[in-house]
């Protein structure tokens, strides 16, 4: 006779048998890339392991895309997805290589910069794995990642991570962050080799400007801000203020010298690029939200961060209606566009020139789905 | 090297969650025994 509680035993491992391969399949669903369709425009698809080979067959390496103008101009270099847990800016950059032509000089787009990232999302934070948006195409699946690469592919995380060559010492956490990782090493943790790798493609094609996008949780002082290099201060304010006369307000904030790993401190310093961070208001990221699911993501409508707004306790930058994800890629496109305009007039001998990008304005009549395929 | 430490940690643990959750007489016990199993496993099979 078998044993009463060998009979429950056997049981719950089934039970947790189907439960495990459900939750497997729903956690290897993440393993597919999102695809991208690039406009008529694109010249060469790369990996990032044409630049650094190391990364070949591993989980950093992740599409270049390269769209060569008729006329030679300067080199711009765009990266979505450092976080991946920021859509805006993955969907920006998404956005601008399915839109995007180029008639001067060449535009490089890394949509997804941190490709482990999107294979997992953060735990203990309940964020969904997807969202769809609806497209020209139908509904596209996007994936909603980890702020951080995976720890399968990075593991374990130092108690402190030193970030190299500084010295400066920050959470174990932050080793998998890859915006802490610049300029990265050869040989050194998974994210110091991606960040490596994105200051090869820097190095080797030569890069004039570089663009960092991301997102931020309303309660972060910097956010709807263009962080820059002091080397692109005039370029920064100038664009500043052709946005502001488009009523759209950014704060200029100049990267400090003394915080390391970071793209646009490092990019600047390590090569001759000028490089510019934007950031957006994202409630999905921030410690006040309530459900959290993908309509937080799409349409940013926190009912809590409502309140904390009108406590007036707290200083936010949270729009009543909500924080759309079509608002926030908007101003990631407008940024975009002020600061290469700016370039341009302050590089007249050397301009990238581009177009078929839409408005924060056209995107905020037409929806986001009009500008993906 | 570490890696496989972990790997062959886990392998152990595991096995010694299926060998108490059959000598448990408890049905409760034996289900929070399984969650915790789950977690191991999704893990050793480089899942999660």
């Amino acid at each position: 006779m078998i044993p009463k509680h060998h009979i429950t035993g056997a049981i719950v491992l089934l039970i947790f048998a189907v439960a495990g391969v459900l939750a497997a399949h729903d956690f290897i669903s993440m393993w597919t890339p999102d695809k991208i369709y690039p406009s008529a425009a694109l010249t060469e698809k790369r990996r990032l392991s044409d630049y650094f080979s190391d990364l070949k067959g591993t989980n950093a390496d992740t599409d270049v895309l390269i769209f060569q103008g008729d006329r030679p101009g300067a080199t711009v270099m765009l990266l979505g997805g450092t976080h991946p847990n920021e859509p805006a800016a993955f969907i920006a950059a998404t956005v601008i290589a399915e839109n995007i032509v180029v008639n001067a000089g060449r535009v490089i787009i890394v949509p997804q910069a941190c490709a482990s990232g999107f294979t997992c999302t953060d735990p203990f934070e309940g964020y969904p794995q997807s969202y769809t948006l609806d497209t020209k195409s139908g509904p596209r699946r996007f994936r909603f990642g980890s702020r951080v690469a995976s720890p399968l592919d990075s593991w374990p995380d130092p108690l402190i991570y030193t970030h190299y060559p500084s010295g400066q010492r920050l959470s174990g956490f932050e080793s998998r962050n890859l915006n802490r990782s610049y300029p990265g090493r050869p040989n050194g943790t998974f994210s110091e080799r991606t960040a490596y790798g994105i200051m090869e493609i820097l190095r080797q094609e030569q890069v004039d400007v570089a663009f960092d996008l991301h997102e931020a949780a309303p309660e972060i002082p910097i956010i709807n801000a263009i962080v820059y290099h002091e080397k692109g201060e005039d370029i920064a304010l100038a664009a500043v203020l052709d946005l502001e006369m488009l009523g759209m307000s950014y704060a200029p904030e100049l990267s400090p010298t003394n915080f390391h790993g970071l793209s646009h401190r490092e990019w600047g310093d390590a090569t001759d690029v000028i490089p510019f961070l934007m950031e957006t208001s994202n409630p999905i990221q921030g410690r006040l939200r309530g459900q959290t699911n993908a309509e937080l993501v799409i349409e940013g409508v926190s009912p809590e961060y409502k309140e904390a707004l009108e406590s007036g306790a707290l200083r936010i930058v949270y729009t009543p209606t909500g924080e759309p994800l079509k608002h926030r890629v908007g101003r990631h496109l407008q940024g975009f566009q002020a600061l290469l305009n700016s370039y341009n007039m302050y590089h007249e001998d050397n301009p990238v020139e581009i177009e078929g990008l839409p408005s924060h304005q056209e995107i905020m009549d037409n929806g986001l789905g009009n500008y993906l395929h | 090297m570490l890696y496989w430490t972990y790997i062959a940690i886990t392998v152990y643990l595991s096995a010694m969650i299926v060998i108490e959750l059959f000598s448990e007489k408890d049905w409760k016990r034996q289900v929070a025994m399984g969650m915790l199993l789950l977690v191991f496993v999704l893990r050793i099979l480089q899942i999660k």
